[in-house]
């Protein structure tokens, strides 16, 4: 099989000494079916054969070749019948209302007027027919939009911050950037048999809204010595496996642009070329490269593939707020950029066609965001309440409450054959009951909903991280749509992956235990200050504490395994709104000083800096005032119940 | 039995890396140390099944094994059950039959052979007679074996070796073939004596029930061995497992109906 191996990707000889061993090409031959199905017949080419495979009729198709459809950002809609969804690429998420109008066009003649806007800046159309698939990419690409490498094993979407060339506090105009490597890297056959897919995002937003940590390559704003630029960061992803991208340690100079693409492409190349990472496709994104390698073993790569040695640089921390939703005045004098919450992101052809018409009325533009948002940029001073009131005639409100705009659904079970439970539904049904409990409370809450793993929707770096499963319904035996619920996930200044807290929880309970958990968060906010995050909130409390919230239930309950510690009245808010801790130790006081670990300012308000029972505060031990008893040197022991009452008449 | 086994995706994420380049006989391994008799192998006796019960049998010769009597297979895979039952005797083998009363009713409303009639009566016939028996039965496990292969559907070239099965209350699927080739199964069950159905002597290339597979002429597609009378069935319903993939009841729920 050695003549099989790919011109182009065989430069590794004088990289010896810096790679890992190589497996063989016939191994990855042999394992790895997409592989073999790559290099029999490019999947880009299966553009021109379309006519023969619409001649042929869906149910002939050979599944290999819609496969290599995907290149064309072609999939199956589920279920398998014959409809398709086209997944169109807009760089930056920046469309023009021409662009805008025209996509429209598309959804209402071939997709039933329906679109979904994607975490990537894209949009997605469903209900395409595989005969109508010549026209309907023609007509994206005469709109000057592409869905060549939409999927596949390609340089997907390249994202950005929305707001690029217009945002006051960006560090210089990244789009020129943006556009060059979406030129160069866009339907590149260089760059479309990678390992996997490979995701960029290149942006200058110093509150790096484009989620740089979950990216495969990120070039991050920046500016050394007062000359702008880029840090670098490679490896982050999500799925099954998260792992946050790695600071590779360099700076990359803004100026000339071709010199970033050029780092781009070899970024790219160390890894497209090491045969480590084609063997198995659960091991061949980037991220395990840099498991493997490190990011300074990576970078001796990078620079090797370069020529040349890459100035020291440590990439910059994200400041300040990312959403970019609501009015904010532009960079250029007398305009406005006008963040819009889309529920879901969903978005009828009518409104787009609206939204197009009412934008281009203004001479303004539209900017899709990485929260299935969209953004309306070049807002006349003067035509601001005019644009405000067309949105809302279109069903765009932009006053809708926040959490609409920092909320995100996968495509759904409806059209998705990965997903296993709706999502954007119960996103809307979710978002609903806590808008109607909480009000606009909810402010800077992050809600992510996937129907699987793969975590589309980033679920996994929500402050609330949805992910559907299935379980048995105890009562009936009946399968049942479920959602595992992960905690206290998030980005930028809160980087981090949620915590699986719950599991299996049955569709009907899963927004009465989100609510749960955020009025629980909203008291303790209450004493803690408006700063006071849900991630906060959840990096405070154990697993259990946080089952125990979400499940109404008493943590004591079923397991007796430690003291129960209740509380009541004004005590309630100094223990983040639940009513019992379970608690270890010997006795009164041990309890106590066992919940000021969590809880200091319950304790404080409970005893003296002395040690002493405050005047402000009775205990009990089941019944007894523990001053009849031995005071705080009461002895208890697991399942019994402390019970602290506010002295009524100050004591 | 031991306790119940319950994983997240973040773990199992981090197992299946771990046991991404290793050979099915580790991951089997894995398996049955992880879940001990919470796991079962599931299989309808086709050459990747049996060559997973062998590894299985040989770490733990009581695994249980279970396989669904749909009442509608060929004799050869009776007599076939008889002579694994042998060869693997402290085995603990299920063979699960559908809901009588299901069946019946489907019967009285459709006819005995209603399969041949439409793409949803078939689906309904495989949802009754084999995916509920199937279904129930995993209910009560942690885990389970499968024979998937990468190579056997291009859509599905991804999977792990072990996952969490999400089709399946979030239990654990095991793949130990995943990266295996249809050549390396047949060369494992030759070296291991390890016994092959009989219809695959006589072409068969996958084996169901009798009304629903035929044998297949040299270089016939695959899919002309199964529901050969279908016009407009949905894709990866034709062949390859489409039950462990979990694509079956993606299918059925987006065709028939959630209550199907």
């Amino acid at each position: 099989m050695a003549e099989m191996v790919r011109e182009g990707l065989v430069e590794q000889v004088r990289e010896e000494g810096l790679r890992l061993p190589q497996p063989s090409w016939e191994l990855v031959l042999r394992r790895n079916s997409i592989e073999r199905l790559k290099l029999e017949k490019h999947p880009l080419d299966i553009r021109s054969e379309l006519p023969e495979l619409i001649a042929k009729g869906y149910e002939a198709v050979p599944e290999e070749d819609i496969v290599r459809l995907n290149w064309w950002g072609v999939t199956h809609d589920k279920p398998k019948v014959g409809t398709f969804m086209v997944r169109v690429k807009i760089p930056g998420g920046l469309v023009t209302p021409a662009q805008l109008a025209a996509l429209a066009r598309i959804s209402r003649e071939y997709g039933r007027g329906y679109a979904e806007l994607t975490t990537r800046q894209g949009i997605q159309l469903h209900w395409v027919r595989l005969e109508a698939l010549p026209e309907v990419l023609e007509a994206v690409e005469a709109a000057g939009l592409s869905t060549a490498g939409g999927e596949g094993d390609t340089v997907r979407n390249i994202t950005s911050c929305p707001v690029a060339g217009i945002d006051p506090a960006e560090l210089f105009d990244v789009r020129p950037v943006v556009e060059a490597a979406a030129r160069f890297f866009y339907g590149n056959r260089d760059y479309s048999n990678l390992p996997r897919k490979h995701k960029y995002t290149i942006s200058a937003c110093p509150a790096q809204c484009n989620a740089p940590e979950i990216h495969d390559v990120a070039l991050v704003g920046a500016v050394k010595d007062g000359r702008p630029g880029f840090a670098l960061r490679v490896g982050g992803g999500l799925s099954a496996t998260p792992r946050i991208s790695r600071d590779i340690g360099v700076f990359i100079p803004l100026e000339p642009v071709e010199g970033v693409i050029e780092v781009l492409r070899a970024v790219t190349d160390v890894w497209q070329e090491d045969l480590r990472y084609r063997v198995s496709r659960a091991k061949a994104r980037i991220k395990f490269m840099l498991d493997d390698y490190g990011p300074e073993g990576f970078r001796r790569l990078l620079e090797n593939r370069l020529g040349v040695c890459l100035e020291d640089f440590t990439c910059p921390p994200p400041v300040g707020r990312a959403d970019h939703l609501g009015l904010h005045p532009q960079r250029q004098e007398g305009y406005f950029y006008l963040g819009v919450p889309v529920p879901a992101g969903r978005a009828s052809a009518d409104q787009l066609e609206g939204l197009a018409e009412v934008v281009g009325e203004i001479g303004g533009d539209v900017r899709f965001t990485r929260e299935q948002n969209f953004i309306v940029g070049w807002v006349p001073e003067e035509r601001v309440s005019w644009l405000e009131e067309a949105l809302r005639r279109l069903g765009l409100d932009p006053e809708r409450n926040p959490l609409y705009g920092t909320s995100t659904a996968c495509t759904s079970h409806q059209f998705c054959n990965y997903s296993v439970a709706e999502t954007k539904e119960k996103l809307e049904e979710i978002l609903a009951e806590l808008e109607e409990r909480f009000g606009t409370q909810l402010e800077g809450l992050t809600l992510y909903v996937d129907g699987c793993p793969h975590a589309c929707a980033h679920h996994w770096v929500g402050e609330i991280g949805l992910q559907g499963t299935t379980t048995t319904e105890a009562a009936t035996g009946r399968r049942v749509e479920a959602y595992n619920v992960a905690l206290g996930g998030g980005l930028g200044t809160r980087a981090a992956i949620g915590r699986v807290v719950l599991k299996r929880v049955p569709s009907g309970e899963v927004g009465e235990a989100v609510s749960r958990l955020v009025g629980a968060w909203l008291e303790a906010r209450k004493v803690r200050g408006s700063h006071y995050s849900f991630q906060d909130f959840c990096r405070e409390r154990t697993d259990e504490e946080l089952q125990a919230l979400a499940l109404g239930r008493v943590a004591a309950e079923g397991r007796g395994a430690g003291v129960v510690l209740r509380i009541f009245g004004p005590f309630l808010e100094l223990a983040g709104g639940a009513d019992h801790l379970e608690l270890e130790g010997g006795t009164v006081r041990e309890v106590l000083e066992a919940a000021r670990r969590t809880y200091p300012a319950l304790v404080e308000a409970i005893l003296t800096p002395e040690g002493q029972v405050s005047t402000a505060a009775n205990i009990y031990l089941g019944e007894e005032d523990i001053r009849s008893l031995q005071g705080l040197e009461t002895p208890v022991r697991p399942g019994q119940e402390v019970v602290v009452l506010p002295a009524m008449s100050g004591g | 039995m031991r306790e119940r086994v319950v994983f997240d995706d973040l773990e199992i994420g981090e197992i299946a890396l771990e046991l991404d380049d290793k050979e099915p006989q580790e991951v089997v391994a894995w398996a049955l140390e992880t879940f001990g008799d919470r796991v079962a192998v599931v299989t309808a006796l086709q050459a990747e099944g049996m060559a997973v019960l062998d590894m299985a049998y040989r770490i733990l010769p009581q695994v249980q094994v279970i396989t669904v009597d749909t009442g509608r297979l060929p004799q050869a895979t009776y007599a076939f059950l008889d002579q694994v039952r042998e060869r693997y005797p402290e085995a603990t083998f299920r063979v699960l039959f559908p809901d009588y009363r299901e069946v019946e009713k489907m019967v009285a409303r459709h006819g005995v052979n209603l399969f041949y009639r439409s793409v949803d009566l078939r689906l309904l016939c495989c949802h009754i007679r084999k995916v509920r028996p199937l279904v129930r039965a995993l209910e009560g496990l942690d885990g389970w074996f499968t024979g998937l292969r990468r190579e056997q559907w291009a859509s599905r070239a991804a999977i792990r070796k072990v996952e969490l099965d999400h089709d399946h209350g979030g239990i654990v699927k095991v793949n130990p073939l995943a990266d295996w080739t249809k050549q390396e199964v047949w060369e494992y069950l030759e070296a291991n004596g390890v016994p092959h159905h009989p219809l695959y002597d006589r072409g068969y290339s996958s084996i169901g029930c009798d009304p629903c597979t035929r044998p297949i002429q040299p270089g016939e597609d695959d899919r002309a061995g199964r529901w050969w009378w279908e016009v407009n069935a949905p894709k990866e319903c034709g062949i390859h497992c489409p039950i462990e993939t979990g694509g079956f009841e993606h299918e059925v729920e987006a065709i028939l109906g959630r209550g199907a």
